[in-house]
């Protein structure tokens, strides 16, 4: 069974790479049984052979909302098994212990660690609460200078800089009711200016630095404008900040320039 | 012949109407320039570019409108890949990794401009043979189609989640098919389609109508390709663009043998369900590389080799919007990424599709193809500019595009939180080898298996017997049987002997 289910045409390039795979798979593998079985179990949840509900019968077991689902996990849980097996004879039970078997080097993490925090912040925190043209300037200001060049440090700095803008602003207005307080807008429009002119300060020289303002104040912008006056669609936090003068300068001073019969 | 005639002519008039329409070209180019963007860039992909798109002008534009914007992205997004192959070594998207084996030599050789020329034209050649095959084969199998019922439906999604599954595995299929399941699985959140039966909603009143399309899409897509592309790397040098681009009718027609041939696969495989532009290339590579009589050179910079992957990664577009429109079973990554406009504009490919929309779908094929042509030979200059952009620059504001692409869709930000949990799974999934486009896939047929399941067993009682006695799901159910047996090491083992037996 060791060989089974190999692909059709495709190798990977080395049999290193294959030995990290195989003890990910192990650990893999043992969050899809898990997986599988509470999923399975919640399923008993819905009824199989028919129940009433409020008077109305449910249906028979071929016409259960249960059946596909146990079919999926069933099946789910029939593969894990077999990735499991394959997995333990490719020894990857024996190395998932150890580094190979976690297969992450430290810069790796730091780098996903870091940019998930960045991007966990940006989009739970700022996005709902924080002016969209703010939050997103902070974000892209962040992801260029953090991540050109692969400093290290200027990961941890932009993550952290994100990290506290979106932490404060999920902190102070939780509930939906406050998402509309301007507070977090001016600590994210302090920190993004902040970070802009350290990048300034540190590096005078770079071309980047000079660019870097332009991109994150433009791009945004743009997109927020073509998204909500374009398309008319609705976009994230209408009464931000910047948006919301933009909007009302748009409706009130610009829009009846064109609109006028 | 009639047949054909009265094809064409509906053809006719629904690229008259768009000829005539001034509003037409400014998606068309707008779009086709933003697809060969994307698709120069390498790290972002044809698929990315439809799914953003999507987010944006999805369901916010009339359907005929939206509909060239997202085709024109796909067509261009597709040809847009072979730059970064011919010039950097790198392949702008992973349908024209085999474009690079003879692209980059030949770009050394001092043949870039050449090179590029003739991809241009044979990408060109190629989406317009996928898109004849898509006018006429798609009529046959509409016909077809109307003996498809709930047991063909169930049988058909299954196999288009397990072939693609089996196909898109890089490492195991089992994970191909483990991915796919899990996108079934996500299809049966929220309100089960026959009996308003709650599903995993654990009390969420978001959970109830189901995990929407397009954050779904964003996050399996875009975010993974974000969160890998944000690493440092020594910009390659792109290669200085030696010769003349626009090519010579000569070579052009020496080579018309080895364009028709690829497109004829490209567009086969793209009909395909779930299986993309990538294996379409590598496909007719491979074809080309065995009964090619250069089929040596093939590697060290065969103009040859590079058509032979060019013509029918661009084929592929019309073969797979073939299952798409006839059955609502997308044939490749970006195809499921374009049925997730069709639904949230509420139009359900498959055998009740409006003719019309298959018509004008064709027509838009065309002046796309023709749009990339042009603008593949004249401005070819500002997308090598493009390419000097460092992926640390543009993927950021790919993430804002992305949030606000996928805000805009259903207007919430629990879409956002669902974008984002499925971007950090479709990361580590991406991390593991498991492919990613059967999830989608899984995610956009589930409740199409789910229903059509259901309810073939509802009108038969019960009755098993209805997946064997219809000549259509008997023969969808060998098919789905014989791929899974087919992977199985006692099989493959039999199969061997028996090999070695008639040997």
């Amino acid at each position: 069974m060791g060989a089974l289910f190999p692909s059709g045409d495709k190798t990977l390039d080395q049999p290193e790479e294959t030995a990290i795979l195989r003890a990910r798979d192990f650990w893999t593998s043992l969050v899809l049984i898990v997986l599988s079985l509470f999923f399975l179990w919640e399923t008993t949840s819905i009824p199989l052979f028919g129940e009433n509900r409020a008077g109305v019968s449910g249906g028979d077991w071929y016409n259960s909302a249960a059946l596909v689902p146990f079919g999926l996990f069933g099946g789910l849980f029939l593969l894990a098994i077999g990735l499991l097996v394959i997995s333990i004879r490719a020894g990857g039970a024996a190395r998932a212990m150890s580094s190979v078997g976690l297969g992450w080097d430290g810069s790796e993490a730091l780098r996903f660690g870091t940019i998930g925090m960045t991007i966990a912040a940006y989009v739970i925190g700022l996005v709902p609460r924080v002016d969209f043209i703010i939050c997103s300037g902070l974000l892209i200001t962040a992801l260029i200078y953090g991540y050109r060049g692969g400093h290290a440090q200027r990961m941890i700095l932009t993550a952290v800089v994100v990290g506290v803008a979106g932490l404060y602003a999920f902190v102070a207005n939780l509930p939906q009711s406050d998402w509309k307080l301007h507070d977090d807008d001016w600590i994210t429009l302090i920190l993004w200016i902040a970070l802009t002119a350290f990048i300034f300060v540190r590096h005078p020289r770079d071309r980047m630095s000079r660019v870097i303002p332009v991109i994150a104040l433009v791009a945004p912008a743009i997109l927020v404008c073509a998204m909500a006056f374009g398309f008319r669609q609705n976009v994230p936090n209408r009464g931000g900040l910047f948006f919301k003068t933009i909007e009302y300068h748009y409706y009130v001073s610009l829009k009846p320039l064109w609109s006028q019969k | 012949m009639d047949f054909v005639i009265s094809q064409l002519a509906g053809f006719g008039g629904a690229m008259a109407s768009l000829v005539v329409d001034p509003l037409t070209y400014v998606y068309l180019i707008t779009s086709v320039f933003l697809g060969i963007t994307f698709g120069a860039l390498p790290g972002l992909t044809a698929t990315l570019a439809v799914t953003i798109l999507t987010g944006f002008f999805g369901n916010k534009i009339p359907l005929d409108y939206s509909l060239i914007a997202l085709l024109g992205a796909y067509v261009g997004a597709i040809y847009g890949g072979s730059y970064p192959s011919i010039l950097l070594n790198i392949p702008g998207t992973a349908a024209s990794a085999a474009t690079a084996m003879d692209g980059y030599p030949l770009a050394k050789a001092g043949r870039g401009g050449e090179a590029l020329g003739m991809t241009t034209t044979a990408s060109f050649i190629g989406t317009i043979i996928g898109t004849f095959a898509l006018l006429i084969f798609v009529w046959v199998l509409l016909l077809i189609s109307k003996n498809i019922a709930s047991p063909e439906k169930a049988l058909l999604a299954l196999f288009g989640i397990l072939l693609s599954g089996t196909l898109m595995s890089e490492d195991l299929v089992i994970k191909g098919w483990i991915a796919g399941i899990i996108g079934l699985a996500m299809a049966m959140v929220g309100m089960d389609p026959l009996l308003s039966e709650p599903r995993y909603t654990f009390g969420w009143s978001y959970m109830l109508s189901g995990f929407q399309v397009v954050p779904v899409l964003m996050g399996a897509f875009a975010i993974p390709q974000i969160i890998e592309g944000m690493r440092h790397i020594e910009a390659g040098k792109v290669l200085s663009l030696q010769g003349r681009i626009v090519p010579n009718f000569a070579t052009v027609r020496r080579y018309l043998p080895t364009i028709g041939r690829s497109g004829v696969i490209g567009t086969g495989v793209g009909a395909l369900p779930g299986v993309g532009e990538d294996v379409a290339g590598w496909v007719s590579y491979g074809v080309g590389k065995t009964v090619s009589k250069e089929g040596d050179q093939f590697g060290k910079g065969s103009l040859e080799g590079l058509l032979s992957s060019e013509t029918a990664n661009n084929a592929c577009i019309g073969g797979a919007l073939i299952p798409l429109l006839v059955l609502g079973i997308p044939g490749s990554p970006p195809a499921a990424a374009l049925m997730g406009a069709f639904k949230i504009n509420n139009v359900i490919p498959g055998p009740t599709i409006d003719p019309a929309i298959i018509l004008r779908v064709v027509a838009i094929l065309v002046l796309a193809s023709l749009t990339m042509f042009i603008m593949g030979l004249f401005t070819a200059k500002i997308f090598i500019k493009i390419l000097r952009i460092p992926q640390t620059v543009f993927l950021p504001v790919v993430m804002v595009l992305t949030t606000i692409g996928s805000f805009s869709v259903g207007g919430g930000i629990n879409d956002l939180y669902l974008m984002l949990g499925v971007g950090f799974v479709a990361y580590f999934m991406n991390l593991m080898r498991y492919p990613i486009a059967p999830l989608v896939i899984g995610v956009i047929l589930g409740s199409l298996f789910d229903e059509t399941l259901r309810r073939s067993l509802f009108l038969s009682d019960g009755d098993l017997s209805v997946f064997v006695s219809r000549p259509g799901a008997a023969i969808l159910l060998a098919l789905n049987i014989a791929l899974i047996l087919s992977q199985l090491p006692i099989t493959k083992r039999g199969l061997a002997k028996l090999k070695r037996k008639r040997a």
